[in-house]
Formats: structure tokens, C-alpha cells, sequence
């Protein structure tokens, strides 16, 4: 699904990735664990092409194609979907408005017929409440004045519309309560389905107790240093970072 | 004949004009707006007037002459009115002393009627002003609209005298989508607010043609003036507001919020400026002004001042300059939605509150749909 290769990635002039090797087995669910600044949401920008970041060697196959040179548009509309740790706020920009242009844009992209207004609110109304949202969410300008789990939900709520193939969940499950982690995992559940690719990033055990993880992976100082099965996750929960033996 | 030719150096204003000079590129309120060009270009000097308008709905100008006007409303022509001595731009005075038609109305109800103004025109002068007397303790709702087909090269020197009385409030929403090339319109007007009256101005500019609307707004005790611009331009436009609001007594509340947005190698002007007088105690004061630069040519000429002479008041100002948010702009981006698509919903975004600010819901529906064609 995704092959990353020896990549080197520097935000403004300072090297954060310092030759990361990854690679995200379809159908998976792979869980990146690390310390404070490793540069875990750093590795993410650069898989969607973010601005801060500059990839300055090595290459990300995507479906065995090297995506480093495509804008973040045409990464989205190829299916890698990534929720952001801190997602932003835009007043003025109707949520569902966005929702539905982002679902057009990809359908457009697909060669399939665009979601009408009627089916789309129908839609919505089942992703809303199987989220445990507010439909008033939906009425409210994108983001803006949602606590730090109305932001969460949102993020699943869109992953759920646009249905990617890669996903990449940045600290999904920080700042939320148990009935809004329940329902974050419920919607990571539904869509997995043994074709999508997950890349969940976490600090914690608690949101891996809903999702199982097939892989679990380890960042330190911009490398991938251990990749193993969820026992590294009970290692770490009982003896922190000091107790992995680095495999590199 | 260019303009200045035209003028009658013996008209009782003139003088008046004559102490503020005409305007040239060191005048303030014109400094980044190309005057003398206009001014000095060959003219035919528009004077046809029509005395017999139809009682209609609206008041329709066509080339500055009257072609119809709302019945419920008492129509005046060439009535003298009362002229603002004390006005800072002496285009305000030209218009004055070159305007064949002069309509003064007086409005005794509460109404709500459109002025559309069609200039086709080639290389013509058109002059003309409009009175407008507000009755006390009443509404009323103005919406003025421009049509600009074919004309080229033509100058439209127009203005505005209102007076809203104490107790009314007007809202007066001008909607000026023009994109023709050398069409220029100037409007320099004066608005007095009474005892307790409240003025509410929407300005919506939108398009490359250049225009240029300067408001002196005069307000008394316990009046308010609520002020929104929004600018939208592109190409070589220059266009925009300049806007004088004084508190001349105590009580008095202004807010002032202008946003534009520049494309290409357009200018924007916001040049404001409220001034509080030494008796005008208890003022509260706002102004502010954003701007986004969509290119790298485009430029945004702000100027928000806050004239105090009095220390019992509330005030603010701000403006600030800036491109499309990066981080909003990524985050649609990263939904898949185009950069093209993902501007316009952001630049969307900014201009929404202003025109949402509209209560009348079908003049807020069009200016959104011109604000959307226009981008
Ligand atoms: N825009 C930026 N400018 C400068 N430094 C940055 C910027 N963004 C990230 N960094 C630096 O890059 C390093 C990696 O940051 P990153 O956000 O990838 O860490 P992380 O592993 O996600 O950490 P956390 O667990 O705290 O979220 C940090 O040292 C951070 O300070
Ligand atoms: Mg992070």
C-alpha cells in the first residue's frame, strides 16, 4: 500500500526525518508510537504534502507510485485521508458545505455520479448521529468554536464521507472522553475493512483496547527504530521509551 | 470641455470649492485615485433633464436624467437645499455646482425602495444629486443599484444630501458591480444623523471599474452610524471609500468595518476617519480594516484614524493586510478540494459576514450570487 523509502524530510532548515524506511501493509491497522518532537506528525505532513515540510531524499510509493512530487489535492483525491492532530478552525465556511464539495471533488475524481443535495443531507444525518455529533455540526462553520472532541468526531465524520484507502489518524484519541473514544473507534471499526490502510498515531494503550492493531512501529529522532506486534505497546506502558531495544 | 471648464465661477459655491483646490494627486482622500486624468478629459457635458418621470416603483436614473420614481414618495426638482459648507472634498462642491438635475425626496413613511443607476454613456459627463429627507420616527430602506452597459470613457459625478430625523433609522445599501473599463464614478455625498436617528450604510463594490464614494456623516446626540464595506476587485481597478464620521455630540456610536479583497493589479481604498469632538462625551468608536491580497501586484490603501478630542469615550481601531490563511487554505486541500475551489471558499468566507449582514433576505441572496460571479 504504502512503501516509505529512506526518507529525509526538513521543516524550514532544521532535518527532522532523518531517513525513515516504513512500509504500511494493505488492510492493516499499523500504530506509530514515539516520544514528544520524534517527528511522528511530521511524518505525516509529508505523506499529504504538507507546506511546512521539504523532502529532501527518498521516496513514498503509494500504490506503487512515488507520490512526493503530487500536490496535496491529488494525494487526497487518490485516497490518503489524514486527520490532524490540531485541526484548524475556518469561520465563514459552512461545514456540510465542505463536506459535500470535498465528496463531489473525489466522486468528480472517480469518474462517478456527484451525491446530490437530498441524498447527501440523508447521508449526513446517519454519519452525525452514529457519531454521537450535534446535527447542528453540520450547520456550524467548519471547526470553528468546536471543543477538542467535536473537532475529533468531525475529523472521523469526514474520513467516514470520503471513504480513503490510507488513513492516517494523528493523536485521534488525545483529549477525549470515554463515550467520544468509543465512538471515534466505532468509526475507525466500520471502515476497516481489510482493504484500508491504517496509520494510527497514539500515546497512549486506551484507544488500542477498540481497534486492534495488526503492527505497531516506534519513531525516535526521525528514524523508525523497532517495528513489532502489540507487545512493544505493553513494554512501553509499564517501562516507557528506555525499556525498547532499537533495532537500528 | 474638460470638467473644469465647465464651471461657474460665479455660483454661490464656488468659492467654497475654490478654498479646497482642485483635487490632485498630494489631496488625501485622492492619492490613490488617478482624479486629474478624469477631470481633464474631453467631455460632452450631459445636460438633458426630463420633467415628466412615471410614478413607478423605484427611482430610475438614466444618464442622470429621471425616468422614474416611487409613488409614495414627494418628489421635488431643483428645490435649493441645504449644502454642506463644512464638506472636506470639493468634489462635493463641483457636483454641486454642475448638477442639471437635482431631486430632492422626502419621505413621510416607512418604505423600502431601490435607486438604479444606468450610465451608457460614451465620453460624457454626467452630473447629478439626489436629496433624500427622512421623516422623523420612521424606517426606511434604500437600495441603490448601477448599470454601466456599453459606456466608455464617461465620468458620472454624482452625490448624495441626506438627513434621517430624530427617532428613524435608514439603511442604505449601495451595490456597485461594475467591471467596464474607463467608467468612472465619483460620489461625494453627506449624510446628517439626527437626535437619536440610526444610519446603517452597506457598501458593496465589486468588480475592475473604478469608482470612488466619499461620505462626510454628521451625528448628533445619541445617533449611530454603523458602516460595512466590502470591496472586491480586479484587474486595474481603483476603488473604494473614503468615509468621515463626526461625533459632533455626546452619546454618539460609530462602527466602522471595511474588508476588501485585491486581485491582479487592483487598488483598494479604505481612507477613514471618525473624529470626536471636545463635546462629543460618551462616544463609542470602532473601526476596522482587513484586507487579503490575492496576487502579487494587488495593493490595499488603509487608512482607519481616530480623531479624539474628548477623553470620556470608548474606541477602537485595527487594520490589518494579509494573504489567504496557509493553514486553512492546506487543510481543504487536503480534502481534495482544488486550490481554485479551496480560495474561493476561503475568500467566500471572509466576505459572508458582511453580506449576511443584510436582513432583507432577497438583496442579501443577490449580492451574494455577484459576489460568487465576481470572484
Ligand atoms: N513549523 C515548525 N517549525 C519549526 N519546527 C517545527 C515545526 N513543526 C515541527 N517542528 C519541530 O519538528 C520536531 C518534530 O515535530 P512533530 O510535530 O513531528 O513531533 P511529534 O512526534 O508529532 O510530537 P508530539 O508527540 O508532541 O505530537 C519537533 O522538534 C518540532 O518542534
Ligand atoms: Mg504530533
Amino acid at each position: 500500500m504504502i512503501d516509505i523509502k529512506n526518507i529525509h524530510v526538513d521543516i524550514g532548515e532544521k532535518s527532522i526525518l532523518k531517513g525513515v524506511d516504513l512500509s504500511l501493509e494493505k488492510g492493516k491497522v499499523h500504530v506509530l508510537m514515539g516520544t514528544n518532537g520524534s517527528g511522528k506528525s511530521t511524518l505525516t505532513k509529508a505523506i499529504v504534502g504538507h507546506y511546512d515540510t521539504t523532502v529532501t531524499k527518498g521516496e513514498i510509493f503509494y500504490n506503487n507510485k512515488n507520490i512526493v512530487e503530487l500536490s496535496p489535492e491529488q494525494r487526497a483525491l487518490e485516497g490518503i485521508f489524514l486527520s490532524f492532530q490540531n485541526p484548524i478552525e475556518i469561520a465563514g465556511v459552512n461545514n456540510a458545505y465542505f463536506l459535500r464539495t470535498a465528496l463531489n471533488a473525489k466522486e468528480r475524481f472517480d469518474g462517478k455520479k456527484e451525491t446530490n443535495a437530498a441524498s447527501f443531507l440523508r447521508l449526513m444525518k446517519k454519519h452525525v448521529s452514529q457519531l454521537g455529533m450535534h446535527q447542528d455540526m453540520l450547520i456550524r462553520s467548519l471547526n470553528d468554536g468546536f471543543s477538542g472532541g467535536e473537532k475529533k468526531r468531525n475529523e472521523i465524520l469526514q474520513m467516514e464521507v470520503l471513504q480513503p484507502d490510507l488513513i492516517l489518524l494523528d493523536e485521534i484519541d488525545s483529549g477525549l472522553d470515554i463515550d467520544a473514544l468509543k465512538a471515534v473507534a466505532d468509526g475507525i471499526n466500520r471502515m476497516r475493512d481489510g482493504e484500508r490502510t491504517f496509520l494510527i498515531i497514539t500515546h497512549y494503550r486506551r484507544i488500542l483496547d477498540y481497534v486492534t492493531p495488526d503492527y505497531v512501529h516506534i519513531l525516535q529522532d526521525g528514524q523508525i527504530v523497532k517495528s513489532g506486534g502489540f507487545e512493544l505497546v505493553d513494554i512501553l506502558e509499564s517501562q516507557g521509551y528506555q525499556a525498547i531495544q532499537k533495532d537500528i | 470641455m474638460d470638467t473644469l471648464a465647465l464651471i461657474d465661477t460665479t455660483h454661490p459655491l464656488y468659492s467654497n470649492f475654490d478654498a479646497l483646490g482642485v483635487p490632485n494627486t498630494k489631496t488625501e482622500q485622492y492619492k490613490n485615485f488617478p482624479i486629474k486624468p478624469i477631470l481633464a478629459r474631453e467631455y460632452s457635458y450631459n445636460t438633458e433633464s426630463n420633467l415628466t418621470p412615471n410614478a413607478g416603483t423605484n427611482l430610475v436614473m438614466h444618464n442622470g436624467m429621471l425616468l422614474e420614481y416611487p409613488e409614495e414618495i414627494d418628489i421635488k426638482f431643483n428645490e435649493e437645499f441645504h449644502t454642506d459648507k463644512e464638506h472636506f472634498d470639493s468634489l462635493y462642491f463641483m457636483s454641486h455646482m454642475l448638477s442639471t438635475t437635482v431631486i430632492t425626496l422626502k419621505v413621510h413613511k416607512d418604505c423600502s425602495f431601490e435607486i438604479q443607476h444606468t450610465l451608457c454613456e460614451q465620453d460624457s459627463l454626467t452630473a447629478y444629486r439626489i436629496a433624500l429627507e427622512v421623516d422623523e420616527n420612521i424606517h426606511v430602506e434604500v437600495f441603490e443599484s448601477f448599470q454601466t452597459d456599453k459606456s466608455s470613457q464617461a465620468f458620472t459625478l454624482y452625490g448624495l444630501d441626506v438627513h434621517v430625523s430624530n427617532n428613524s433609522t435608514l439603511r442604505w445599501i449601495r451595490n456597485e458591480n461594475r467591471a467596464d473599463k474607463e467608467t468612472e464614478v465619483v460620489g461625494s455625498h453627506k449624510f446628517n444623523v439626527a437626535k437619536q436617528a440610526t444610519l446603517v450604510l452597506h457598501s458593496f463594490d465589486f468588480g475592475s471599474a473604478s469608482s470612488l464614494h466619499l461620505y462626510k456623516i454628521d451625528l448628533a446626540q445619541y445617533a449611530s452610524c454603523n458602516a460595512s464595506h466590502l470591496l472586491l476587485s480586479d484587474k486595474d481597478a481603483r476603488r473604494g471609500n473614503v468615509v468621515h464620521i463626526n461625533h459632533n455630540e455626546a452619546h454618539a456610536k460609530s462602527t466602522q468595518e471595511a474588508r476588501s479583497i485585491l486581485k491582479d493589479n487592483a487598488t483598494g481604498i479604505f481612507d477613514a476617519k471618525i473624529l470626536v469632538a471636545h463635546d462629543a462625551k460618551y462616544a463609542s468608536a470602532s473601526q476596522n480594516s482587513k484586507a487579503i491580497l490575492l496576487d502579487e501586484h494587488a495593493h490595499m490603501y488603509a487608512k482607519p484614524q481616530l480623531e479624539i478630542y474628548t477623553d470620556e469615550l470608548e474606541a477602537s481601531h485595527g487594520s490589518t493586510i494579509g494573504t489567504l490563511d496557509e493553514d486553512a487554505l492546506f487543510y481543504l486541500l487536503s480534502r481534495g478540494i482544488s486550490m481554485q475551489e479551496s480560495r474561493k471558499m476561503l475568500v467566500s468566507a471572509f466576505a459572508n459576514t458582511l453580506i449576511d449582514n443584510i436582513p432583507n433576505q432577497e438583496y442579501a441572496t443577490k449580492i451574494h450570487k455577484e459576489f460568487e460571479n465576481s470572484l
